[in-house]
């Protein structure tokens, strides 16, 4: 049954209101200048209230005590742990501020990951790199190049951010290609064919989902949806194991068994390493400030391997936070997709057409995070 | 049925994409302890403002790592390069500066005597005068605010000496007005704080920002 004309225009508003209010946010295009005060990213404003006022006075909070458990590493070597545990936490609340690598990697989620244990690994490496990076530069002006941290941060992160941004552009143009191309067949499809009975195809897909290969039907009260999701609830089950093989091609062979849809190929698990190999590092290749201000902090106190040891456990701790965003990027697609059940056809639309703007905010955030920084370099 | 499921299903894509965006708290990287010094003419009225904004720990370990060996303090000739680019790129910023007579914004000069020094406790101070544009009356009351916008720069005026007034007219005063701490603020009202701050340049870091109030007979 096609959509109305007045529900249509009420979810193209709805998307276009999402995607207003992304622009609107400060945080994700770095809009204002440089903070004078800031060596490498910058990451936007703040709401003082509310959630994000508590989140703020946490991190503030920890923050203050990462030098206070610095000094007490330099007394007595035991409190390195101190100093590990309370720079985990700090990345925990850190992350769950704004910057535009949780975007990039929601977004990226929402747009083309299906298998929550992958997007969990590309959160954990765009992490992961995110500490590494800020440990590099400091390493190679210290102890190679034996010049002050403070002006190699600044000429290496301008590099690192232009190559970033760069990157969450070009991520986005490929999603929106890719993704623009899937839903446009979707369109087509729907148009061309009349949808299939709802019950039949509702046994089948859950019949399809049941052996739980996918990742989220680990979960119990996943379950449920993962099973009416149609598109990912076959193909999960058919190539999840064997993705990483053949990560664009899909075999459709007999015992397969699963329900062949007017074009098989539009609707694979689009996963590529070298998509997320570019997400991981425009995610993750900004290096924060905190780590290196932490980092010289403890260079300066002599305890350099301290300071590495606390960037890499704020990374952890960062890593948690991208890694349940991932998780309930894909979580609410899941669910809206369910919500809009019945109909297949109509579902495959809908999750079509999340993807599409999904890829849409990462080119629009990528541009603009590019542009803002040729803009203000010049 | 369908149009409800269709509404909900959207419904869910907005409040998804909100909550991404919704816990945008910026993270103070740079804790600044400030102490202004308000000038005052022969006319009775404020010529300048003489900020002196003492660094964090580790903000200061960052800018001095690499200048000296040992135990040895950074020379204000080492670090007049920094110091220079500060005030300029404030320029951008106002100079994290809101100053009102009577509530009316002040305009600020460029800054003139600017340095940055390394104190004896390692912490680095900036220091540079700000004159206005128009000396201003204190008269009606002169607030002086420092703050960053964004939150990347915590300020806090000195608990001891915040605001002092150099050649004031007599029986000037100085009030200090802090807002709540951090996360005290009233929750429930979440949502309607949440949609009118998320412009960007929102004065987020205005609600957290004490405020010196100047009064002169």
């Amino acid at each position: 049954m096609p959509l109305t004309i007045r529900q249509r225009n009420f979810a193209l508003a709805l998307a276009g209101a999402a995607v207003a209010l992304l622009l609107a946010d400060g945080s994700l295009l770095a809009q204002t200048g440089r903070n004078p005060f800031a060596f490498a990213g910058n990451e936007g404003s703040v709401n003082p209230v509310g959630i994000g006022g508590w989140l703020l006075a946490q991190q503030a909070a920890l923050y203050q005590m990462i030098t206070g458990a610095v000094r007490a590493a330099k007394a007595d070597g035991s409190a390195v742990w101190t100093l590990a545990g309370i720079s985990f936490a700090y990345g925990v609340f850190h992350a769950a501020g704004p910057g535009h690598g949780k975007a990039v990697v929601a977004s990226y989620m929402i747009a083309n990951e299906r298998a929550l244990r992958r997007g969990l690994v590309i959160s954990f490496l765009a992490a992961l790199l995110q500490g590494l990076v800020a440990i590099a530069i400091v390493t190679v002006a210290v102890f190679v190049l034996g010049v002050p941290a403070r002006g190699f941060t600044q000429s290496a992160s301008s590099v690192i951010e232009t190559a970033s941004y760069a990157g969450v552009a070009m991520l986005g143009a490929w999603l929106v290609w890719r993704k623009g191309r899937d839903f446009i067949a979707a369109v087509r499809r729907r148009r061309e064919a009349p949808a299939q009975p709802a019950a039949v195809e509702r046994i089948e897909l859950v019949a399809a989902a049941a052996p739980a290969r996918y990742a989220f039907a680990a979960a119990a009260p996943a379950h449920a949806f993962t099973a009416a999701i149609p598109v990912r609830g076959r193909h999960g089950h058919c190539h999840q194991s064997s993705a990483p093989a053949h990560p664009q091609g899909h075999i459709h062979d007999e015992h397969c068994g699963h329900f062949h849809a007017p074009d098989p190929r539009t609707l694979g698990t689009g996963f590529s390493w070298r998509t997320a190999a570019v997400t991981v590092f425009s995610a993750g290749s900004r290096p924060c400030v905190g780590a290196l201000f932490v980092l010289v902090f403890a260079l300066a106190q002599g305890l350099f391997a301290a300071g590495m040891a606390a960037v890499l456990a704020m990374s952890l701790g960062t890593a948690i936070t991208t890694g349940a965003l991932a998780v309930c990027a894909v979580f609410f697609k899941g669910l809206a997709v369910r919500l809009a059940g019945g109909n297949w056809r109509r579902s495959e639309l809908i999750a079509r057409g999340v993807e599409v703007l999904a890829a849409a905010v990462v080119l629009v955030v990528g541009i603009g995070l590019l542009v803002g920084f040729v803009v203000e370099g010049a | 049925m369908s149009s409800a499921r269709v509404i909900a299903a959207a419904a869910l894509i907005l409040l998804f994409t909100v909550s991404v965006i919704a816990p945008a708290a910026a993270h103070p990287h740079v804790f600044v302890v400030a102490k202004a010094e308000l000038v005052f003419g022969p006319d009775g009225r404020i010529v300048a403002i003489r900020h002196a904004w003492t660094f964090d720990d580790m903000y200061s370990a960052f800018v001095t790592e690499g200048l000296t060996t040992g135990d040895a303090l950074a020379t204000k000739e080492q670090l007049a390069p920094l110091a220079k680019t500060n005030v300029e790129q404030l320029a951008e910023w106002n100079w994290f500066t809101v100053g009102k007579a009577a509530g009316v914004k002040v305009a600020f000069a460029a800054p003139v005597e600017y340095s940055l020094e390394e104190g004896a406790d390692k912490l680095v101070t900036l220091r540079f005068t700000l004159p206005l544009k128009t000396p201003a009356s204190a008269r009606k009351a002169f607030a002086l605010q420092v703050y960053d916008p964004t939150y990347f720069v915590a300020f806090e005026f000195d608990d001891k000496a915040p605001v002092t007034l150099v050649g004031p007219p007599p029986g000037c005063s100085t009030n200090m007005w802090k807002p709540d701490p951090l996360g005290t603020a009233d929750t429930s009202k979440l949502s309607e704080s949440f949609f009118t701050n998320l412009s960007p340049g929102a004065d987020f870091g205005a609600k957290l920002a004490s405020r010196a109030i100047i009064a002169c007979p």
